[in-house]
Formats: C-alpha cells, structure tokens, sequence
C-alpha cells in the first residue's frame, strides 16, 4: 500500500466539495414541468404519437441528428486510428453458440423492427432498436471468427452513415419546403419520420457493431 | 405556430451548417476524393459565410427556428454579429489550411482520414457557432472535441497518442462540466433556449454553481491558465496540417461558447473581484506561456507555449465586460488576429519541419534560409504575435490597451504590454538565428502550395489590420442579455 498521493487527496476533497454543493443546490430546486405543456400543445402536428418521440425526432429532430452524427464520427475516428484486430482469437467450438444465435438472429432483428416500428406511438425508437440490431451484429461477430462477410467498402460505409443521410435528405427537404431545417410537412411527417427511424436503427446497430471491432474492417485498408 | 420565425425560405444559417455537413458526409463515403471535395467545400462555405455577415451587417441576426418549431419548444439557430465574425474567421483560416493540407496530405497515404476528420470539425464548428441551444451546443461541442482528438492522434506514434488521451480526458471533464450546468438550468427554469433563459435567469446560488461549472469546464477546453497542461504537448505532436486547425480555431470555439454564456446568461454575476480573477489568471498565463516558449528547444511545442500565453489574453473579457460597455469586442478582435498568426506560425513550422527533417530550433537556421517565403510568412505572423504595427495583432492590442485604459482598469494594459515585450523576446529567439550570416539549404522537397498558402494566411493577418473598425461594428450586432453589456 502507497501512502495517497497529495493530488489525489485533493483530486477527492474538491470533488467532494463539487457534490456536497450540487446536493444542497438540488434541494432548492423549483418542482415545474419543464415544457411538457408546449410539447402537448403540439403533439396534434407532430405526426407521432407518442411524446418522447416527437421531441426527439421532430421538436428537436436536430439534437437527434447530431446525436446520430456523433456515433458516425465515432467509427470515422476508430477507423482512423488502426485496423481492428482479429476477434475471437479462437472460434467457438461447438454447436450450442451457433445453434443459439441461428434462432437468437432472427429475432433480435424482429424485436429490433419492431421496437422502431412502434416507437411511433409508444415506448421504442432508433436508439433502443438500433441496439438490439447492434446486439444481434456482436454476437455474431464473437460466434464467426476470422472471416466476417466481406462487404464493399463503399456499401459499408454508405450503410454506416445511411441514417445521417437519409435525416438530412429530410431536413434539407423540410428547409426547402419552407418549413424550416430539419422540419416536415404536417402531412408527411409520419411516413418521414419512420423512414428516418429505420434507417437510423440501421446506421446505430451497424455503427456499434464497428466500434465494437474497433477499427477498419478488412476490405476497407487504403483510404489514400 | 409552426411556420412563425422562419426567416422567408432559406436561411443563411441553414445553409453554413449545411454545406460542411454535406462535405464531411461525402468525404466520409469517397474518402479519396477528400481533398477535392474539401476545396469545394472551403469555397462554398466562405461564400455562404459571407452572405451570412453581409445579411447580419445590413439587416441585423437572422433566427431560425429550426423545424418551424419555435423555442422554447424547438431549438434555435442564432447567426448574429458575434457568430458571423467567428463563422468568417473559421472560413478564412479554414479556407488556408485546406490548401496548405493539399500540398501536406496531397499524395500521402490515407490522407482521407484526414479530411474526412476536419471536415467534420468544420461542420460542427459551425453547427457550434449558430447554435442558440444549451443542450444542442453540448452536442456541437462533442462533436468537436471527437474530431480534434482524432487530429492529434493522426499523428501516429506514442507522444501523440498519449497527448490525444490527456487531451481527450480533460475535455470529456469539460463537457461533463458543462453538461451539468445544461442540468441545473433545465431543472430550474425549464427552458434550453438561451434566449429564453437569459428573460428567466435571476442571480443566486443555482445560477453561480452553473457559471462556475459552464466556465470551469470551457477553460479546461481553451486551455486558460492553470487548466493548460494538455495543450503544449496535444498541439505539438499532431499533424502539420491539423496544429494550425487546433491552435487558430479549436481553442477559440470554447472561449467563443464562455463569452456567449457570459454576455447572455452571467452577465449579472460578472463583479470586479472576478474580474481580477479571471484576468489575473490569463495575466499569468501571458507569463507562464512565454517563459515556457523561452526555454522549449523544438519549434512545434514552442509554437503551442506561445498558444499558451496568447489564450491568456483572452480571459481579459472578463475584466473588460464589466469596465466598458462593448469592451469584450476588443478580446473577440484579438482572438481574430491571434488565430490568423498562429494558424501561419504552425504552417510554417510544419513546412520547415518536413524540409529540415526534424524540429530541433537551434539547428532549423539553414532551412529557414533555403525557403524563404516560409521563414518571410513567420516574421509576419510574428510580428502580428508581438503586435508590431501594421498587422492585426497591432490593432488588437491597440484596442485592448484602449480598451483598458478607457474603462480605468490600466494595470490590464501593463500586462498587454508586458505581454508583449515577453513575445518579442520569444519571436526573436524564433527568426533570429535565419538573419545570421551562413548556408542556406531548401531541405527536403516540398509541395509548393504549401508555402504559397502560408504567405496567403500571414497577408491575411496583415489585411485584418485594416479590418478593425468593420470587425467592431459587425460585433455591435450581437444577441446578448437583458443586461446588455
């Protein structure tokens, strides 16, 4: 055992003293419902039902995308720091994995679908269904070593950012509309949304499934 | 309504963010076709940028309610005076170290990695800039946190990775800082919207424990004096084309988000004790940053400690906010002329770099006489460090020490001066030894763009000196509190 070192005592007191201030600053803290009058003033335009998807995708639609910018620059970064090693270093031997995953597959993509499908009108999304896509692509990769399918690199990369794309095709499209960026016409603002939905659920779960390989695929080594 | 607040049809802001969007999106997909695409793009977002200004000089700030969605339920791009001087500033150098990178990244290998990494920047620098959303520019500000970090990892090799990780830890603390300010505000008003919050804020406990994390975390991020440690090393190590980009821009997207909150949310809460704070710290960075500089042996870290030093003006808009009414926009000015400096010094110093085959100062005096467009370059943009006349940065001190002495805050000119005198010394130490007698070699072959840009940039910083009164006035069309400072 090392005596603590002055910089973590300190490093400890000032965090301490970071909390103890937040905590009695909470207590004071106002009860008020944030905007959840405005948003339930505009749900009848939104184009969805449900509330948490209506701030997310059309409210601030643009949080969102940026959100989704972040994961498609966070696989760019990955992917321009090295080559993803291996994984596993040994396959799985054995039926019981594959057997697992051939009926395991199948419906992590349903419950994915789904998940999106019915984030129109309740509980679900891109997000939650894009990781139970990027769940399904993991487990996949640890359960077929060495050779993953070779994808064309630019197939890869155009499904990769394919939600980025399509939300921006949207949203420029809103701008041009005269309905502002990132904005939808009242009437399709449903059939868009769903599009953006999926294709982001696609971009989100392929997007964990690279930086869970954590670097550039095979197939995709020279950029120059 | 939906439709209210939409600036007729197109709007200048839409489009600035949109255009290096598209850029890094296409780059992302085709990424040898990145240096090309990123030439567009540097074109078409300086056109774009300029509309902006031009709009913002002759109508005053655009909003655009993004969506049609009005805040505080919708998020809000604000292009005003502030903004469209920082979207320019970001255009003109970014327009210059595209050209430069060209040349530097040209026909490399995996050079696409390299412009698919700062035409994101570009965008969420931008993004940054426009963004009139608490909670959305802690989006942007991830966004360029992610992407100058991968910049400085380009560089392959340990220092650079561990510089990249330091870098990456300290800014996450930021953000998370700044996050939690985003919380506390949210959950005492209930609005995201920084105009809406800055009707709403009322001083007290809550707003002072906000300040202090939103202003905490964004110094760690400019690298103000003490939080500067991940600076030197982070800005040194990376790639030529990649240190002007940090050094010229990345810090000041941070001090540009402190100064916003500042003018908008604290304005009330800015009192002289802080003042002399704030401003005692960036006076000691002045002076660490220079001593530092003195006694580097490499050119790029020494570059970076002279970063050091000049962020350390930029803390003075505290003092100057509460002094005169408007005197922050002498700081805004400064940062101007600082980044057009230091954005030539660093591109210089990577030509010199990869002419001489090292960095080593006390042997670069041979290169620096075999290219003498480069070594001409740095003495402008020396001269604009030290503040010489007839460059911007002779203009920008000029309106500090106005600044200081109009406001009776005088002991903030002395460090200006002081601040100055310390940048000859470190200047000289840089050119010095290429005015002495001796061989002259150009090293190494070097693509000629390279040169030619950084002459392009250093003319720039001596253009900005003509550019004052037109800077000032642009300034004047700025969003800020009820508080109006």
């Amino acid at each position: 055992m090392s005596r603590p070192r002055l910089s973590h005592v300190l490093t400890s007191l000032l965090a301490g003293a970071l909390g103890v201030a937040l905590v009695l600053i909470l207590l004071e803290l106002p009860a008020h419902s944030g905007l959840a009058e405005p948003v339930t003033e505009a749900m009848d335009r939104s184009g969805v039902g449900h509330e948490v998807t209506a701030v997310l995708l059309n409210f601030r639609g643009y949080d969102t995308f940026l959100e989704l910018a972040v994961l498609l620059l966070a696989v760019w970064v990955a992917w321009s720091l090295g080559r993803q090693d291996p994984v596993p270093a040994r396959s799985v031997r054995g039926p019981v994995l594959r057997g697992t995953l051939r009926h395991l597959v199948p419906v992590a993509v349903l419950t994915g679908g789904y998940l999106v499908w019915v984030g129109a009108s309740t509980t679900g999304g891109a997000f939650q269904g894009g990781a139970v896509l990027g769940a399904a692509g993991v487990m996949l990769v640890l359960a077929r070593p060495r050779s993953l399918p070779r994808v064309p690199r630019l197939g890869l990369r155009f499904v990769v950012a394919l939600g980025v794309l399509v939300f921006l095709a949207s949203g420029v499209g809103g701008l041009l509309g005269g309905h502002g960026f990132m904005g939808y016409h009242p009437d399709w603002a449903y059939a868009l949304i769903v599009a953006v939905e999926l294709a982001a659920a696609v971009s989100i779960g392929l997007g964990l499934v690279l930086l869970f390989l954590g670097g550039r695929v095979q197939g995709d080594d020279d950029d120059h | 309504m939906p439709i209210a607040g939409l600036t007729g049809g197109l709007s200048w802001a839409a489009l600035i963010v949109i255009v290096p969007l598209v850029g890094a999106l296409l780059t992302g997909l085709w990424p040898r076709a990145g240096g090309w695409v990123a030439l567009v793009v540097a074109l078409l977002t300086l056109g774009t940028t300029l509309g902006g200004a031009l709009h913002v000089w002759w109508q005053g700030p655009e909003i655009h309610a993004l969506g049609g969605w009005e805040a505080p339920l919708g998020i809000a791009l604000v292009l005003d005076g502030l903004a469209a001087f920082m979207l320019l500033l970001t255009s003109v150098v970014g327009l210059f170290v595209t050209l430069y990178a060209l040349g530097y990244v040209g026909r490399q290998e995996r050079s696409g990695r390299f412009w698919v990494l700062w035409l994101w920047l570009w965008a969420a620098m931008n993004a940054l800039y426009l963004s009139g959303d608490v909670f959305n520019l802690y989006v942007t500000l991830e966004l360029v946190v992610l992407a100058s970090v991968a910049l400085v990892a380009l560089a392959s090799g340990g220092p650079a990775l561990v510089a990249s990780m330091r870098y990456l830890l300290l800014s996450l603390l930021g953000s998370l800082a700044y996050l939690m300010g985003v919380a506390l505000l949210y959950g005492a008003y209930g609005a995201l919207d920084l105009i809406t919050l800055a009707e709403q804020v009322t001083p007290g406990h809550l707003l002072m424990m906000v300040a202090a994390l939103m202003t905490v975390g964004l110094m760690a991020k400019t690298a103000l004096f003490p939080l500067h440690g991940w600076l030197a090393p982070g800005h040194g190590s990376a790639p030529a084309a990649a240190s002007p980009i940090l050094s010229a821009l990345v810090v000041k997207v941070s001090f540009y988000l402190m100064l916003r909150l500042w003018l908008t949310l604290f304005p009330d809460l800015a009192t002289p004790a802080l003042g002399v704070l704030m401003g005692g710290l960036g006076g000691a960075a002045v002076i660490w940053g220079g001593i530092m500089a003195m006694a580097a042996d490499r050119l790029k870290p020494f570059v970076a400690y002279s970063t050091v030093a000049q962020v350390g003006y930029l803390a003075l808009f505290f003092p100057f906010m509460l002094a005169v009414p408007g005197g922050w926009r002498a700081v805004v000015f400064f940062a101007a002329a600082h980044a057009c400096a230091k954005a030539t010094v660093f591109m210089a110093a990577g030509t010199l770099q990869r002419a001489a085959g090292h960095d080593r100062m006390s042997e670069l005096a041979d290169v620096m006489r075999g290219r003498p467009i480069s070594s001409f370059a740095m003495g402008i943009a020396g001269a604009g460090l030290v503040g010489l006349p007839f460059t911007g940065g002779f203009i920008a001190k000029w309106l500090l020490v106005e600044t200081a002495i109009a406001g009776d805050v005088w002991p903030w000119a002395v460090v200006v001066v002081v601040g100055g005198l310390l940048a000859g010394a470190y200047v000289f130490r840089l050119l010095g030894p290429a005015f002495l007698a001796g061989r002259g070699s150009p090293g190494r072959p070097i693509a000629g763009i390279m040169e030619w840009s950084t002459l392009g940039m250093a003319l720039v910083s001596i253009a900005l000196g003509f550019a004052g009164a037109a800077s000032l006035q642009l300034l004047d069309a700025t969003v800020t509190g009820p508080g109006g400072l």
